[in-house]
């Protein structure tokens, strides 16, 4: 099913409101006249009643009913009756023609009776015994109420057609504010439109929309800022790829295109080969870590958890690299201890890119510390080398992709693909850790720090 | 040793074969899924090298219907998508080693290897040999020519390596990986560094040179050929 549109619902929001309202009013002063009207009548007969009282009083039964015609033909529409127990009915009105029910005559005081289709209010009075000249005497008084029932229907018939009239016209209003509130959400639909992937650059205009939307409109743009970033790494990342792929490729095309256009002696062919393989295989090695690097990053590389002794981590690599470094007569010591949960595999990576790193920037006869601190609940791996500084303006890419601190000289072999440190930080991300670097008075040190 | 490679990238498929043929294997090549089935089922191999990725009959149906027909052969299966679910799937499924394209030839021959030695590996050997040099391995120790050569115990794994698997190239992945436990792309120069310290110690002050270089492919230790190129 469709949903109804915003529009819609607040036009008959308005539209309902505005009807309930206005009927309930309606309704409450209708009610109200109606008593007003009631108690106005009842007063009036009562007034009638004293007055025949006193007219009775001063009477006899044959002076009585010329008596209370006098009185009563100021006061049209009324009717009355008066009955004495010992001679019936003493007095009627002229149109007082029909009997009361008993009950409601020796009931009630006030009652209201239907006679002929016309509703009447009316008040009965018994007068106390032991009255003069005329005995016990009961006096019914009544009012014809069609003249209020004239009334109250055009009022009725006014309050419907306004209330009909001011639910169409709130209607509208509503229609009107939904439409003119929903503005700015179609200025920022159509603004949204205009994003495209080389045009990641638009935002949702903040200033021109009301407060409340101006909330959305920065949750967007802060979501749009996301993904320029997230997409500029994404081609970034493509064009580097492009630009490391196409050298060795270049190198490998270069040399067989040569040897192919002479004869060459085995010796040589062999040699082509090897070379031709030594750059494929730096090619696979750059395609494996970028994937590794992609997956680790975008967290489908799951670590898993287990217990990581970090001094038995760095023990195992010193021996491994054991050999490298007695070659650059560098020298390789670690102090202290800690356990960590993470994967190990990922972490003696992260570790190994580091050393790696440190042992190859690291001037001879010297010493590569590498220092294990538990502080705050967090294990801290500290890795300094003596060596060169790295130049304050290139601290912040180093663990950038295919980052190079010497973008002119060919890389050595050793040196990788350039993706090492990368791979160690996206690695420390994944153990909700972190890394950092300082660099300087010959000393550089990089911090691993498992959360 | 028979194997069978069911690959279905015929360039690949052929260097595959002419590469096993030339170590010494009588290779059968199956260049779809189909035939790769029929093959693995009716003849005997020793191993089975298997694409997964198979227009037709894919390498997964392959190996179900191998090993719920009973039938051990040891499976290694290559994978261009290096994707730990695959790799999962490949094991669940009773494969016995994977490989992750590109691959580096001296790895899948060193693999293929170390698949058809498993189970028929008689009891190891307290001594091996490689022409004069000759290593103890239980009391974990070398000599050349009579000439007791001292080692650290790391340079000792390496060389045991190298001469357990003679005349096979050791790609320098796998040496990382036997040796130090270093289970990723690694800095390779670690074990050039090493190699050339074992060299100093083992070939350094004899006439022949026992540890050689395979350029772009890696390391193997043996007695030299009269025309073997240096």
């Amino acid at each position: 099913m469709r949903k109804v549109s915003i529009t819609t619902r607040l036009t008959l929001l308005f539209a309902g409101t505005s009807a309930t309202v206005l009927l309930g009013l309606g309704i409450l002063i209708s009610k109200s006249l109606d008593a007003h009207f009631a108690s106005e009548d009842y007063s009036a007969l009562e007034e009638r009643i004293e007055l025949i009282q006193k007219t009775s009083i001063e009477s006899t039964a044959e002076t009585l009913p010329v008596k209370l015609e006098t009185a009563l033909k100021n006061y049209p529409g009324f009717i009355a009756q008066v009955t004495s127990r010992d001679r019936g009915i003493v007095y009627a009105t002229e149109k007082f023609d029909f009997v009361l029910p008993n009950t409601i005559a020796k009931t009630t005081k006030r009652f209201e009776w239907t006679e002929n289709g016309q509703k009447y209010r009316g008040v009965v009075y018994r007068s106390p015994p032991g009255s003069r000249n005329l005995g016990d005497l009961t006096i019914l008084v009544g009012l014809s109420t069609l003249i209020h029932e004239h009334f109250m229907g055009s009022f009725t018939y006014t309050l419907f057609a306004f209330v009909l009239g001011a639910t169409v016209l709130c209607g509208l209003l509503g229609w009107w504010a939904a439409r003119r509130g929903l503005e700015p959400l179609r200025a920022m639909s159509n603004r949204a439109n205009t994003v495209t992937g080389s045009h990641l650059h638009e935002r949702m205009p903040v200033e021109s929309v009301p407060v409340e939307i101006a909330d959305l409109a920065h949750t967007l743009n802060a979501m749009l800022a996301r993904l320029q970033l997230d997409f500029q790494r994404l081609s970034d990342f493509s064009s580097d790829i492009a630009h490391e792929l196409r050298t060795p490729i270049t190198n490998m095309m270069t040399q067989t295109h040569v040897t192919l256009t002479q004869r060459r002696s085995n010796e040589n062919y062999r040699d082509i080969m090897a070379s031709n393989a030594e750059e494929m295989q730096r090619l696979a090695r750059m395609i494996s870590d970028m994937l590794y690097l992609a997956k680790t990053e975008n967290g489908l590389n799951l670590p898993s958890s287990e217990d990581v002794f970090l001094d038995k981590e760095i023990e195992a690599l010193f021996e491994f690299y054991d050999a490298l470094a007695e070659d650059k007569i560098v020298t390789l010591s670690a102090t202290g201890a800690s356990v960590i949960r993470g994967d190990k595999l990922m972490i003696r990576r992260a570790i190994s890119n580091v050393l790696s790193n440190a042992l190859r920037h690291a001037h001879p006869q010297t010493c590569i510390r590498v220092q294990i601190l538990e502080e705050n609940s967090k294990s801290i791996i500290n890795i300094t080398n003596t060596g060169d500084v790295i130049p304050a303006n290139q601290i912040a890419s180093i663990f950038d992709r295919f980052f190079r601190s010497d973008k002119s000289r060919t890389r050595p072999d050793s040196e990788g693909v350039g993706l090492g440190l990368s791979i160690t930080k996206a690695i420390m991300i994944a153990h909700n850790g972190a890394i950092g670097v300082t660099s300087d008075n010959d000393k550089t040190t990089f911090t691993l720090v498992f959360g | 040793m028979k194997l069978l490679v069911v690959e279905d990238e015929v360039k690949t498929g052929e260097y595959l074969r002419q590469g096993l043929a030339e170590a010494g294997f009588v290779v059968d090549l199956a260049t779809n899924g189909l035939d790769g089935h029929h093959l693995a089922m009716t003849e005997a191999y020793d191993l089975i090298i298997l694409d997964v990725m198979l227009p037709d009959v894919d390498g997964w149906r392959i190996l179900e219907t191998l090993r719920k027909s009973d039938m051990s052969v040891p499976v290694l299966f290559l994978t261009a998508r290096d994707s730990v679910a695959d790799r999962v799937k490949g094991l669940e499924l009773g494969a016995d080693d994977y490989l992750v394209k590109p691959f580096a030839f001296a790895e899948l021959l060193a693999r293929v290897r170390t698949l058809l030695r498993r189970g028929s590996q008689a009891v190891a050997p307290d001594r091996v040999q490689v022409g004069d040099l000759i290593l103890d391995l239980s009391r974990r120790r070398a000599s050349r020519a009579g000439r007791r050569i001292t080692l650290t115990s790391k340079e000792f794994a390496l060389l045991e390596l190298l001469v357990r698997r003679r005349g096979e190239v050791l790609p320098r992945s796998l040496i990382a990986s036997q040796v130090w436990d270093m289970n990723f792309d690694s800095d390779t120069n670690v074990i050039d560094v090493a190699v050339r310290r074992l060299r100093a110690k083992i070939d350094d002050q004899f006439e022949t040179k026992l540890i050689q270089t395979v350029r772009g492919m890696g390391y193997v230790i043996d007695e030299p050929e009269i025309d073997a190129p240096a």
